[in-house]
């Protein structure tokens, strides 16, 4: 009995340090809603979204949040509902993968590309080249035009 | 009456774009001038058939003719002027019409300024430019007519051009009454220009494409395209550069997020073009100087216009969801095809051209630092944003919808982690490709050049760390930028020190000189001084943008930064001459402990919108050049007088429009005749002559 008093005594002073603790200000919301999209519309971020629709689902983040939800936590619910159009890159890790590789992959063989056509069009080694090009005296056009330009001449 | 100008007159600039593709092709395969002649005449009639159908259509819209559904749906009683001109396209059927007409008037204007200097190629540039005209009108004229009338047919209201049989015209009032008003997203300045600017760079691209496909076509093959279409380009991109800027500031002020690209699919639609189009201005150079890359520039204005016509195709069929996006409509499958026969006939012709061995290039690559093999990475660079960008607003989500039936949005997220690699090598590309020299160039000539501008990059990074900022990232982006904007000062400035010394001239007199004797070169520094500069306030606003959100009672007051914003006044339930009903919020920007600005967010609300978006934010904004403290007013309580506000702190961003401005500024520069100049230049040493002659 002596126990379950301190104990009550220890829940009265800790609830209220949680709920101070655990204050969800709008900015919190903002930040978890940010990261995602309205499910409804037309690519429009759910932190700036003025729908009424919006405007209730960023109460259920708050909601989430002071229920303890983590961030993590409140996207997987969003995207569990509503798919992986509401976040901005896909959580499904396949679609995430395909998603943010398959453009770098595809960069990458583009330089590739680049590369091979740049040896096969480049007659001599461009090292070589490099090594000619320190003992001749180029003058390149724009440099030509200043000379011209200040000579006056055209 | 109206409608039924407009659409003969539609009609007629139909068969005279079909009539211009037959006349010019028949004339170039038999060589009877007689037909090209035709051919440019019927090209010449678009134009101006275009022109009354436009003017017809905007008279309609003037004079309040509600009996064209066009009218109907794009405005009401209260709509004010301004935006009864603006509304010409402010919905799909208006905006084609008004596309195909600046299509026509491009085309006529091209085709007057090259006639005698292109003779070979104008039957070809006649018979793409009106071919891609003619499609554009089949749309307005069989599937997006914009002067369909409405006719009530046996009690229910039909849409038509012509009147159906047994049909009689609705009661006028009752349409007045119930017209829909102008989308409210579309009632603001910057869209009386940014439309026009982006359709400009748009079928400002027709051009090159047209004499590109008629150098293939007819076999010269020679820099005769090229120069023809030079400073064509550079207008359509000067266009596009407008208006993704405008857009840009037309999402800042009324999309009410905070703000300017948000990464959205029909943002991205018109920034791909762009960048194709600015990969082929440098890439065209190689060309012209070196005599490489004939194939690849082929490919480079192809898939310009291409990239035009699919960015069309996927902002006007719904293939897209964007908060730009045109409704649905059934131009989305035609469109797609006319997409793709376009790009496989040109694709093909480059092909069968470059296998004849007529695409060979007069030299090899010199060496790795030599300006065209720099040029070839900046290539890359453009091309490699151009993958990202569609792969994320387009590839992978159309992709996931055909292959795995699921919906996805690639959205900021994807876009951060992708491109801004790309964008720091193209801001080094920036820095280092102008010093270095066509044909052959070495590192250590290379490296001996970039001294001085490398030795100014670091000290402004200095500077900017001593001002506070100790982000390695955000130093690092500052420094590759600012190399970009100290090389192309310290060209003009060497230039302008050479003139100086050996001419005696001032400052200001030496870089006039310099620049008028060669604008392309020095309108080209000035684009990349203001790219820099909007690098400076992309990097600024994008890194150190500070947000918050708070809900305030009357007299109450947030803090954010070092600023203060106190919440005066509210003023609800305003009614504009439009019909809007306007909520304002009355604040005070204190810093300090002094009142630096009062700002009135507010929300505007549209009762008679009957679907759609009925309410805008409207953000208040105190702007400097550090930065812009931009409010908005998110939700409010009419009983409590309690608002909720978004409150953001915007670094640098203002550079971002500046820089523009000198991007504009730049090009036009670049776009200036020489032979202008040295006309004035003749007329200038004649008045001096004449003067002197005078004097004596």
């Amino acid at each position: 009995m002596k126990h379950l008093w301190i104990i009550t005594l220890l829940l009265a002073l800790a609830v209220p340090v949680m709920a101070q603790d655990g204050v969800v200000t709008d900015d919190d919301v903002n930040e978890i809603a940010s990261k995602m999209y309205c499910p409804v519309c037309e690519n429009i971020p759910l932190d700036s979204c003025g729908t009424v629709a919006c405007n209730d689902w960023r109460y259920e983040i708050e909601l989430m949040l002071t229920d303890g939800l983590t961030e993590q936590e409140i996207i997987d619910d969003f995207v569990f509902r509503f798919g992986d159009r509401v976040v901005g890159v896909p959580q499904n890790q396949g679609l995430r993968i395909l998603s943010l590789w398959v453009p770098r992959l595809v960069i990458v063989l583009s330089l590739l590309a680049v590369l091979w056509f740049a040896l096969r069009n480049s007659g001599a080694g461009g090292h070589v080249l490099d090594q000619v090009a320190e003992n001749i005296p180029t003058m390149d056009d724009w440099r030509a035009q200043i000379e011209r330009d200040v000579r006056g001449t055209s | 009456m109206l409608a039924e100008i407009g659409f003969v007159a539609t009609i007629l600039a139909f068969a005279a774009s079909l009539y211009a593709v037959a006349a010019s092709l028949l004339g170039a395969r038999s060589r009877r001038t007689q037909f090209v002649l035709s051919g440019r005449n019927a090209a010449y009639l678009t134009a101006v058939m275009l022109t009354v159908a436009c003017l017809t259509l905007l008279v309609a819209l003037i004079v309040e003719d509600y009996t064209i559904a066009y009218v109907w749906s794009v405005s009401n009683p209260n709509t004010q002027l301004f935006y009864r001109v603006t509304a010409l396209w402010g919905s799909q059927a208006g905006s084609l019409l008004f596309w195909s007409f600046l299509m026509s008037a491009f085309s006529a204007i091209a085709i007057a300024l090259n006639w005698r200097e292109q003779r070979r190629l104008m039957p070809y540039v006649i018979a793409y430019s009106m071919a891609v005209l003619a499609f554009f009108l089949g749309l307005s004229l069989f599937i997006e007519n914009p002067f369909e009338r409405f006719w009530v047919l046996g009690g229910e209201v039909v849409e038509a051009a012509l009147q159906p049989a047994a049909s009689f015209a609705p009661d006028y009032a009752r349409l007045a009454d119930s017209a829909q008003g102008l989308n409210p997203l579309l009632r603001h300045f910057g869209m009386a220009i940014h439309p026009p600017m982006l359709y400009l760079g748009f079928v400002g691209f027709v051009i090159p494409f047209a004499f590109a496909m008629a150098a293939l076509a007819s076999g010269d093959l020679s820099n005769n395209w090229i120069k023809a279409t030079r400073r064509w380009t550079l207008v359509a991109w000067l266009f596009l550069s407008l208006g993704l800027l405008l857009g840009g500031r037309w999402a800042y002020d009324v999309l009410g997020w905070g703000g300017y690209w948000g990464w959205d699919p029909v943002e991205n639609a018109a920034f791909l073009p762009w960048l194709i189009g600015t990969a082929f201005l440098h890439s065209v150079m190689i060309q012209e100087k070196r005599g490489m890359l004939k194939a690849w520039n082929m490919f480079l204005v192809i898939g310009t216009f291409s990239a035009v016509i699919f960015g069309t195709f996927a902002t006007r069929s719904g293939l897209v969801e964007s908060v730009h996006s045109f409704a649905r409509s059934g131009i989305g499958f035609p469109m797609f095809l006319f997409w793709f026969i376009l790009t496989l006939i040109s694709v093909s012709l480059i092909l069968w051209r470059r296998s004849q061995g007529a695409l060979r290039d007069d030299h090899g690559f010199g060496s790795v630092f030599s300006r065209e093999s720099l040029f070839v990475v900046n290539n890359f660079v453009f091309v490699a944003l151009f993958i990202a960008i569609f792969w994320g607003s387009f590839g992978a989500p159309i992709l996931a919808e055909l292959v795995f039936d699921t919906n996805i949005t690639l959205g900021v997220d994807y876009f951060m982690r992708v491109t801004p690699p790309l964008f720091a090598l193209m801001y080094i590309l920036m820095g280092i490709a102008p010093l270095s020299a066509w044909g052959v160039s070495s590192y250590r000539r290379l490296g001996k050049s970039l001294l001085i501008p490398v030795a100014l990059t670091l000290v402004t990074v200095l500077l900017f760390h001593l001002g506070g900022m100790t982000g390695v990232l955000a130093l690092f982006a500052y420094g590759i930028v600012s190399l970009a904007g100290w090389v192309a000062i310290y060209e003009a400035y060497r230039a302008v020190r050479a003139r100086m010394k050996t001419r005696r001239e001032s400052p200001l007199l030496a870089l006039s000189k310099v620049t008028r004797r060669n604008p392309r070169r020095y309108g080209g520094y000035l684009i990349h001084l203001g790219v820099t500069i909007i690098g400076i306030g992309v990097i600024g606003s994008t890194l150190f943008q500070m947000e918050t959100q708070r809900t305030l009672a009357v007299g109450e007051s947030a803090s954010i930064a070092n600023y203060e914003l106190r919440y005066d006044r509210f003023d609800g339930g305003q009614v504009s001459a439009d019909g809007r009903i306007l909520d304002i919020a009355n604040l005070s920007v204190i810093r300090d402990e002094r009142v630096l600005a009062t700002l009135r967010p507010r929300r505007d609300f549209f009762p008679q919108q009957a679907e759609g978006l009925n309410s805008m934010s409207i953000a208040g904004a105190h702007s400097t050049l550090e930065n812009d403290f931009y409010v908005l007013l998110v939700e409010f309580s009419p009983q409590t007088q309690v608002a909720t506000f978004k409150i953001y702190i915007n670094p640098l961003v203002n550079l971002v429009w500046w820089g523009g401005l000198i991007l504009i500024a730049g090009t036009i520069l670049a776009i200036y005749p020489v032979e202008l100049l040295a006309t004035s230049r003749v007329r200038e040493l004649s008045f001096g002559n004449s003067a002197a002659s005078a004097t004596a």
